[in-house]
């Protein structure tokens, strides 16, 4: 077990370092330097040429490409990732400011279309054929057609403006604090984001729901005389729970994404927001930072999640 | 006794096939002709009804001249924000352009942004993905690793990023779509080719002295054409939306190009949201419906072209 997951960190570590080179090579063809990042405009051009090349020498940018590279990745290593191109705030407090919402959001998503998708994906899959089973298929269909932004334009119009019943946008308000208060802002965007993924995990659900049912283990649970309910709960869907859990690796790009989107429709502030306005003002170290911790969080939930299949099914950790 | 003389309820399977045995008894029984695959395909409701929508989608915006006297992009302050009316099928939006002209001119570029991805990135995926994996060695090798590193990226990470580094307009969008969208293909392609080279049907011909192009796109790729279909159908029903969102953050085609997302821009004022429907509802409504039937189409293809995703 421990050989295979140290095999999978080593399969990690390169890409990991492949992918924050070519950041950097981005990073290093875009206009500005770290010199830049840290003088007002003003600083800038009433310096002196010396002195400018001085600071840069010191900064270690004068050294060749390679050289720079570990510079800047022991300093992203410490925490350290620069400084904003408008506004010269440090990125790390930006980001300290800005993860907690973002990872509110994706977490209640994730939950509630992890829960949801696999209920009607069971639903589906014992019924199979039936009329339940066939306008669930197209209802998955319509959810993932229609655009996460088109879905939250409507849910604004009717439950903020027409009805009034929730905000329009925004987390909190400043005297709001604790969870519940903020609950109201923190539906329509959740629920947004989870109907596309609703509907990925409802087909994966039923999917793997339909081959575990297929199983001669369940013919020997039946022929037992167990009680139907427990054949499909206790042993159907426990067998097909392993890919449903798997799925969630593979949906974590998609909630990203997503959560680029939805942000920037409820103007929620999170990392999604600060990305596109990041992008709006071309605020390049910024847009690679957070490019960055993305990819290197799918990389890493990718891998714990090998490790946790590997956990669960013996067959994967013995076939490789 | 025979397993026909057990007792069992009868099904809606037995009373179809009853149907049937009494059609063949009075010789009145239609033999099957034409290609299987379309047989398929023309039986599954879903996938008709896909097609028919796209085809009346795509054939709207391109005869949308002949639909619409007006131009998409001429301004007239003297006709803003109007709702539908008999001369403004959809309305005007904020500088008096017509809405409903702009949703068939716009959908010209949405179209081909996302149709035009799907194909380029297609055609380098397979060319690709066919060669790797029928010779293998080095050059599989490195696009192995190239196609890792793109597919590690959050697709719409991916892409705003290159936005921000290439910047707007629309071949960059069409450039960074391919970019981003061939790996998924090559894999598919790759994937094909290392089962079906060693068929014995292979080891045939390269015994004959074929040459590698012919065997790989001529001998082998035929036969791994359905599962590519089908990921062309669905990756541009994923253009299509990934350049509406994309337009929708005004991150896509250039402001002045009308097309679905950007039309749809103007709908982050709360004012223009809750007054003006006409310039955002039938918008979005025309983006679902289309990605829709295109996503029945790719289902339709699938269940058509695959006999292990029956059910």
């Amino acid at each position: 077990m421990l050989a295979y997951v140290i095999r999978r960190v080593l399969i990690m570590i390169p890409m990991a370092v492949a992918i924050s080179f070519l950041i950097y090579l981005g990073l290093d063809a875009t206009p500005g330097d770290a010199v830049s990042f840290m003088l007002s405009p003003e600083q800038m051009s009433g310096a002196n040429p010396e002195r400018l090349a001085e600071l840069r020498q010191a900064l270690g940018l004068d050294q060749p490409l390679f050289v720079r590279y570990f510079i800047w990745l022991w300093g992203l290593l410490q925490g350290n990732f620069g400084y904003t191109l408008t506004g010269g705030v440090p990125i790390s407090d930006l980001l300290a400011r800005r993860l907690p919402a973002t990872l509110e959001l994706a977490a209640v998503a994730l939950v509630l279309s992890t829960v949801f998708g696999s209920i009607l994906g069971i639903i589906s899959a014992l019924r199979r054929g039936s009329a339940t089973d066939n306008t669930l298929t197209v209802v998955g269909m319509v959810g993932v057609s229609i655009p996460e932004f088109f879905f939250g334009l409507v849910a604004i119009t009717v439950f903020a403006l027409n009805l009034g019943w929730l905000p329009v946008g925004g987390r909190s308000m400043p005297q709001y604090i604790t969870f519940w208060d903020r609950l109201p802002h923190l539906v329509m965007p959740s629920l947004v984001l989870s109907i596309m993924m609703t509907a990925g995990v409802m087909r994966y659900a039923r999917a793997a729901m339909l081959d575990a049912l297929n199983k001669d283990f369940i013919k020997t649970a039946r022929s037992k005389g167990l009680p139907e309910w427990r054949v499909n709960l206790l042993h159907g869907f426990r067998v097909a729970l392993t890919p449903v859990v798997v799925l969630i690796g593979f949906r974590l790009p998609a909630l990203i994404g997503g959560s680029v989107i939805v942000e920037q429709v409820f103007q929620w502030p999170g990392v999604g927001s600060l990305f596109v306005l990041s992008v709006r003002n071309q605020d390049y170290p910024v847009v690679m930072a957070v490019a960055l911790i993305s990819v290197v969080t799918v990389l890493v939930v990718s891998v714990v999640i090998d490790v946790l299949t590997a956990i669960i099914d013996p067959r994967v950790r013995l076939g490789n | 006794m025979a397993l026909a003389d057990i007792p069992r309820r009868r099904t809606r399977f037995d009373r179809r096939f009853d149907r049937i045995r009494e059609l063949e008894e009075a010789g009145r029984l239609k033999h099957p002709t034409g290609s299987r695959l379309l047989r398929k395909f023309m039986s599954n409701r879903l996938a008709v009804v896909g097609l028919v929508v796209f085809s009346i989608i795509l054939l709207a915006a391109i005869c949308a001249p002949l639909l619409t006297p007006w131009d998409p992009t001429k301004i007239n302050l003297r006709a803003m924000l109007q709702p539908p009316s008999w001369e403004h099928w959809f309305g005007t939006d904020k500088t008096g352009r017509d809405v409903f002209a702009r949703v068939l001119y716009g959908g010209r570029i949405s179209i081909l942004v996302g149709l035009g991805s799907a194909v380029v990135s297609a055609i380098i995926g397979v060319i690709v993905g066919c060669y790797a994996g029928y010779v293998g060695g080095w050059f599989d090798a490195i696009c192995m690793r190239v196609s890792e590193i793109i597919m590690a990226f959050p697709e719409l990470i991916l892409v705003l990023m290159l936005v921000s580094i290439l910047g707007q307009s629309l071949s960059n969008i069409m450039i960074i779509f391919i970019v981003g969208g061939w790996c998924g293909i090559y894999r598919l392609a790759r994937a094909s080719m290392l089962s079906l080279r060693e068929e014995e049907y292979v080891q045939a011909l390269r015994s004959f002295g074929l040459s590698v192009p012919l065997i790989c796109f001529k001998h082998i790729l035929p036969n791994a054409l359905g599962p590519i279909m089908v990921n062309i159908t669905l990756s541009t029903a994923a253009f299509i939306l990934a350049e509406a969102g994309l337009s929708f953050l005004g991150l896509g085609v250039p402001m002045n190009i009308a097309t679905w997302g950007n039309i749809l821009n103007v709908a982050q004022d709360l004012g223009v949201l809750q007054n003006n429907w006409w310039i955002w509802l039938p918008v979005g409504t025309t983006i679902s419906l289309f990605v829709l039937s295109v996503n029945f189409i790719g289902d339709g293809l699938r269940d058509a072209t695959d006999p292990t995703q029956q059910g």
